[in-house]
């Protein structure tokens, strides 16, 4: 029983950070219509800028900061540079142009910090388990997930009040009539590619504060997918939801179906949920329907 | 994209000759002078290590047809063709040291070739397996699905369990001796190369026969227009399936014949980013055409040789260049991708076709 429990628990603290980068997909998706296949390598630009900044002495809450100011900034370069001159074209391309974003900045995120792991030297938050009433927690999991639901809470505020947030609300909805409005569809797409970069980052500094830093946070990226699948491509609540259940799944058979299946079930169970998934409700829980059928 | 114009004087008189292969003579004296080549300049001229880098081109040109087949005639994207590719080389591994075979067949060199036919059948079904949710997903859904194929079939069946046959813990030797084909065993650069020669001319012979037949010409309906294609009376979810066979097929023929290239298989091979790898060379190439496939993997798998040629002197200055060139390599190819769908969104082939069709319709073009 204890056993489930601290596994439940686990599961949801680390979908708080899943659900974070499954949102700054959703939203690039909602905005846009991209399929962002780059959004593991995104949060290795967050991930290991937040840590060379750490590792420079700079406070952790700071480095949070200027991490979030360089993903508005690398988010509207990106979305510039790449994406721009792609509005309108057939799906492989849109979907080929991000997986080159992919191996571009992997490549060059390599090519700087190589593939060593990394640690946060001091140690950002405890790693001692401590006790909330029965529950046993690691401080690490919690915090990371108390950041995540702030930022989460922070995105909904913004879009639910700020202008800007509204317009891109308004963009998602339907295009065409956006526009009409003026509202400035371009400045929008900007917008979101920025959010995403700034979501993704955050979420891998957290990863990088668990699990320690290195290429395969990227992995992040991945398990993004199953987890919007879940919740329905164009639906924010689906992929925070989404992202908990993933969190959830992974942890479960983590624990209960290592012994049966050895390896590493638990990194390929979201997949094989995923393609089962796909043959019965492929528009996930919440996600819009198109009669697509073949 | 047609095909090319005739020079003038030329014209079809019946429907036979409008698909023909070798439309003039001029086309002939191009196709036989290729064939010169690749079989007999190549081996005689280039040293040991461009013999190699010609086998990987076309070691990538087997993979990336199956992938042009797939995205380019039926747009059943698909980026985990390494997957299959995997599943190929694992049966004819497995076949080739596992398999109880009879004496005599051993002694014809027979066991590698049938190991070879062996490997296309089963990645071709382990192709259908993943293909199967194609009558229920298009487009962004079916993505994942075989981004789902590759990491589950590489990264948890093969790691895990396939590699671990016989007590292995990691990767599959090949001792020498085991891979024979008839009397020649494949070994030094020059029978691997020949050998490859051989399969890329017979699937590129195979494929595009395919593509001129009814077959073809389903994928392509298919492709073009699903809803129409039904409409027309092509049933449409057994044209896609035969196209993921087809496709798993020729992926597990190249993963066979990447034993004949190799000491040792191992899971690490076939990475994921070896099958955006195959759809990156058929973007660059250009999608929807079997040139498309072939000028993608030699640009893509020049291009680095070059790329390494140039970074060797660079590196006495800066070390780092030649010490992590694996990772200059990946951010060199993302580029190349994002270059090529800005700036040339239709690839290489096309550019080639309007070369061609300038200089057949040179000087008047009308």
């Amino acid at each position: 029983m204890e056993t489930l429990l601290s596994t439940l628990t686990t599961g949801i603290l680390i979908g708080g950070i899943y659900a974070l980068v499954a949102l700054g997909w959703v939203i690039i998706y909602k905005c846009s219509g991209v399929l962002n296949l780059a959004m593991g390598e995104m949060t290795l630009i967050g991930a290991y800028l937040s840590w060379s900044l750490y590792q420079a002495g700079v406070p952790f809450v700071l480095a949070i900061v200027l991490t979030i100011i360089a993903g508005i900034v690398l988010g509207i370069l990106t979305e510039r540079i790449f994406l721009d001159k792609l509005i309108g074209q057939p799906l492989l391309a849109v979907i080929m142009v991000t997986v080159g974003m992919a191996f571009f900045f992997r490549g060059t995120i390599c090519f700087i910090w190589g593939t060593d792991t990394r640690v946060f030297e001091p140690a950002v938050f405890s790693i001692e388990p401590m006790h909330i009433g029965f529950l046993r927690v690691t401080p690490v999991f919690l915090w990371s997930f108390i950041v995540a639901i702030a930022l989460l809470v922070a995105l909904v505020l913004f879009f639910k009040y700020t202008r800007w947030g509204l317009s891109m609300q308004a963009t998602a909805d339907d295009e065409t009539a956006a526009l009409s409005l003026g509202v400035s569809v371009r400045f929008v797409y900007s917008a979101a590619w920025a959010i995403a970069f700034i979501t993704s980052g955050i979420g891998g500094a957290l990863l990088a504060n668990i699990n320690g830093l290195n290429i395969s946070i990227s992995y992040l990226g991945l398990l993004v997918l199953p987890a919007v699948i879940f919740g329905g491509l164009n639906s924010v609540p689906g992929a925070v939801v989404g992202g908990v259940v993933i969190g959830i799944l992974e942890n479960l058979t983590g624990t209960y179906l290592n012994q049966f299946v050895p390896g590493g079930i638990k990194q390929i169970a979201p997949f094989i949920f995923l393609v089962v998934f796909l043959l019965f409700k492929p528009y996930g829980l919440w996600g819009w329907e198109r009669i697509e059928r073949v | 994209m047609s095909t090319v114009w005739l020079p003038c004087g030329h014209y079809h008189q019946n429907y036979e000759k409008d698909q023909g292969w070798w439309q003039t003579p001029l086309i002939k004296i191009k196709m036989v002078l290729l064939l010169l080549v690749v079989f007999v300049a190549i081996p005689l001229v280039l040293p040991g290590y461009w013999i190699g880098v010609c086998t990987m081109v076309g070691y990538t040109i087997m993979g990336a047809l199956g992938v042009q087949l797939l995205i380019g005639y039926t747009e059943l994207i698909t980026l985990g063709h390494g997957a299959f590719i995997a599943v190929g080389s694992y049966t004819a591994t497995i076949l080739v040291l596992h398999f109880p075979w009879p004496e005599f067949i051993v002694d014809w060199g027979l066991a590698y070739p049938i190991s070879i036919v062996a490997a296309a059948l089963t990645a071709g079904i382990w192709s259908v397996i993943f293909g199967l949710p194609c009558a229920r997903v298009k487009g962004f859904y079916l993505i994942l699905t075989t981004i789902a194929a590759q990491f589950i079939t590489v990264d948890f069946i093969l790691t895990q369990y396939v590699s671990k046959i016989g007590g292995r813990a990691q990767s599959f030797s090949l001792p020498p001796g085991t891979i024979q084909i008839g009397p020649w065993e494949m070994t030094g650069d020059v029978k691997p190369y020949l050998f490859m020669a051989v399969l890329v001319s017979l699937m590129i012979m195979v494929l595009s026969n395919l593509l001129r037949s009814r077959v073809g010409r389903a994928w392509m309906a298919i492709r073009d227009n699903d809803i129409a294609a039904s409409t027309m009376g092509i049933n449409v979810y057994l044209y896609k399936i035969l196209a993921f066979f087809v496709a798993g097929a020729m992926a597990g023929v190249a993963g066979a014949f990447w034993l004949s290239n190799t000491a040792a298989i191992s899971p690490e091979h076939f990475p994921w980013f070896w099958s955006l790898w195959l759809v990156g060379v058929i973007l660059i190439g250009g999608v929807g055409s079997i040139h498309g496939a072939v000028f993608g993997s030699l640009f893509m798998v020049l291009i680095m040789e070059f790329l390494q040629m140039g970074v060797i002197p660079l590196s006495e200055y800066y070390p780092k260049l030649l010490f992590s060139f694996a990772f200059l390599k990946k951010a060199v190819f993302g580029l190349a991708i994002c270059a090529f769908l800005i700036f040339e969104p239709h690839g290489l082939a096309y550019r080639w076709w309007q070369i061609k069709n300038y200089f057949n319709l040179w000087p008047f073009s009308y």
